[in-house]
């Protein structure tokens, strides 16, 4: 029964060998689209994974044919070379557009960046708006949109400015040495502590840093949310400036030392 | 002094509007204002107004999951006490203090409610749990011990009941306790309450839960922001602290 030949040389056998190949490729497919549903549908737009989920099953089942095929007497060597002609064809055609499907694989896989983070990419700084299979979407600061490919993203230095959770602000002020350091100090730590962003583990830190010949050197530090940390340290400068002034703490002029001979 | 002793009238509650209530230096109303109503919350040096579509229905006033204040950084409560040593598998029962945040809720004809309007007395403050790497921001308080519950103006602060369980072989000194806001059900009556417990596995690690049982008859289930949202979030049973239990 099994040996019955349905065409050529091709038998009932070979037939079911190859439909058990397609089929064990179908079920692979559909499993490993369920595990990337569910681990990058945080991470990757709907749309966008939809598409990588259809290219990568597509990619399994062709998979799966390449390796039935042998059953119709379809020899791989042959298909090799033919297949390896096409294939060095395209792979030319379209390097480009490889390399950038193949870097925004890694980049999901690896999560540098995440859509809201705050990145800064070569000359290129904004938040990311959408990360796409082929591309990444940053939004600047001054609201410009900018494509910029997942080949240049994956192979760039990135910096994620919201990767931890919190980052530490440092102000470095100078107050004259008829000043009262000490009041300086108690004047910053209570706008630290007032503020509500401003941590309280790791707390904030006020100290003399340095005796220089212009004045008593300060310096300043606090943790702030990754999120929120600009608005913090622009804010507490502007308090620390108005306080310091409220109190007669001045910032020294910088002095110059000329000497010479005769004029 | 158990909770029972101090369920009196709550400053808390539904109302159908127009309605105007006062609390402590922030004054809520909503008032009709031509074919709609007026919500106006008035606090020093703030005024926020909002429109609402109808001039009758019902106003839901009560304390909320105390981590949406100023900004949301943050879904997590922590809470730094006096550090408490347990011996190896003991127990116990302590009373802490946490900042209270009120909501406005707009209910609508189902079981539905909308978030009018967050507003807190409290003085927010927020912390890290964890390292600069792989931390959480928290939202902090600094609370005594209590081995009774404390007094407490319920529109600042509410009180938890926790028990901490020391499941180590060792003795561990804890002073802190941190939770997630998904996991968060506050009851009200005249102080503001939430029922807890803390199993301590070592020094690093503890599970936090916070109970769905009013810690005494009569308290009343505060709606909470987190089911108000229709968050897609799923609600969570636990939080797992694995960032210590002490300084």
């Amino acid at each position: 029964m099994l040996d019955t030949i349905v065409f050529g040389t091709v038998t009932v056998l070979d037939l079911m060998i190859f439909a058990l190949t397609i089929l064990v490729a179908f079920v692979i497919s559909r499993i490993v689209g369920i595990y990337l549903k569910k681990s990058l549908s945080d991470h990757i737009q709907k749309t966008e994974l939809a598409k990588l989920i259809r290219v990568v099953q597509a990619a399994i089942i062709l998979i799966g044919v390449y390796l039935g095929l042998p059953s119709f007497d379809v020899h791989i060597a042959d298909l090799l070379i033919v297949g390896g002609t096409a294939g060095l064809v395209l792979a030319f055609a379209t390097q480009k557009i490889a390399s950038n499907f193949g870097s925004g694989i890694f980049l999901l896989a690896e999560r540098p960046v995440k859509i809201g983070d705050n990145i800064r990419i070569e000359d290129i700084s904004g938040a990311v708006e959408e990360i796409h299979i082929l591309s990444t979407i940053v939004r600047t600061d001054d609201g410009v949109y900018v494509r910029i490919p997942n080949e240049k993203v994956f192979t760039s230095d990135i910096i994620n400015y919201m990767a931890n959770p919190a980052r530490r602000f440092e102000y470095v002020l100078r107050i004259g040495y008829d000043h009262d350091t000490a009041l300086a100090v108690r004047v910053i730590t209570g706008l630290l502590e007032a503020h509500p962003y401003v941590l309280a583990h790791p707390g904030p830190a006020v100290f003399v840093s340095a005796l220089e010949e212009s004045g008593v050197q300060m310096k300043v530090q606090g943790w702030a949310p990754s999120p929120v940390y600009g608005m913090v340290r622009n804010e507490l400068l502007g308090s620390i400036k108005s306080a310091m002034q409220e109190q007669g703490i001045e910032t020294p002029s910088p002095r110059v030392r000329i000497t010479g001979g005769e004029w | 002094m158990d909770f029972c002793a101090l369920i009196v009238e709550s400053v808390y509650g539904s109302s159908q509007y127009p309605f105007n209530r006062q609390f402590g230096p922030v004054s809520v109303s909503i008032e009709p204002s031509g074919n709609f109503s007026l919500y106006r919350r008035v606090q020093p040096g703030r005024t926020v107004e909002k429109v609402i579509g109808n001039r009758e229905g019902t106003v839901v006033v009560n304390p909320v999951e105390p981590v949406h204040l100023p900004g949301e950084v943050t879904g997590m409560l922590e809470l730094h006490f006096t550090p408490i040593s347990l011996e190896p598998e003991s127990s116990c029962k302590i009373y802490l203090k946490f900042p209270v945040e009120i909501g406005v809720f707009l209910q609508g004809r189902g079981d539905g409610f909308d978030v009018l309007d967050i507003f807190s007395l409290a003085r927010p403050r927020f912390s890290l749990y964890g390292t600069p790497e792989r931390g959480l921001i928290t939202r902090h308080a600094d609370t005594r011990v209590y081995d009774q519950v404390p007094a407490t103006d319920p529109l600042e602060e509410g009180v938890m009941a926790l028990s901490v369980k020391n499941s180590s072989r060792s003795w561990v000194e804890v002073s802190r306790a941190v939770f997630d806001h998904r996991n968060m059900h506050l009851y009200h009556g005249e102080m503001v309450a939430m029922t807890a417990q803390m199993e301590v596995f070592s020094r690093e690690v503890a599970e936090t839960r916070i109970l769905a049982r009013a810690p005494a008859e009569g308290m009343q289930a505060s709606v909470r922001l987190f089911s108000a949202g229709k968050s897609f979030i799923p609600e969570i049973p636990l939080f797992l602290m694995e960032y210590g239990v002490g300084e």
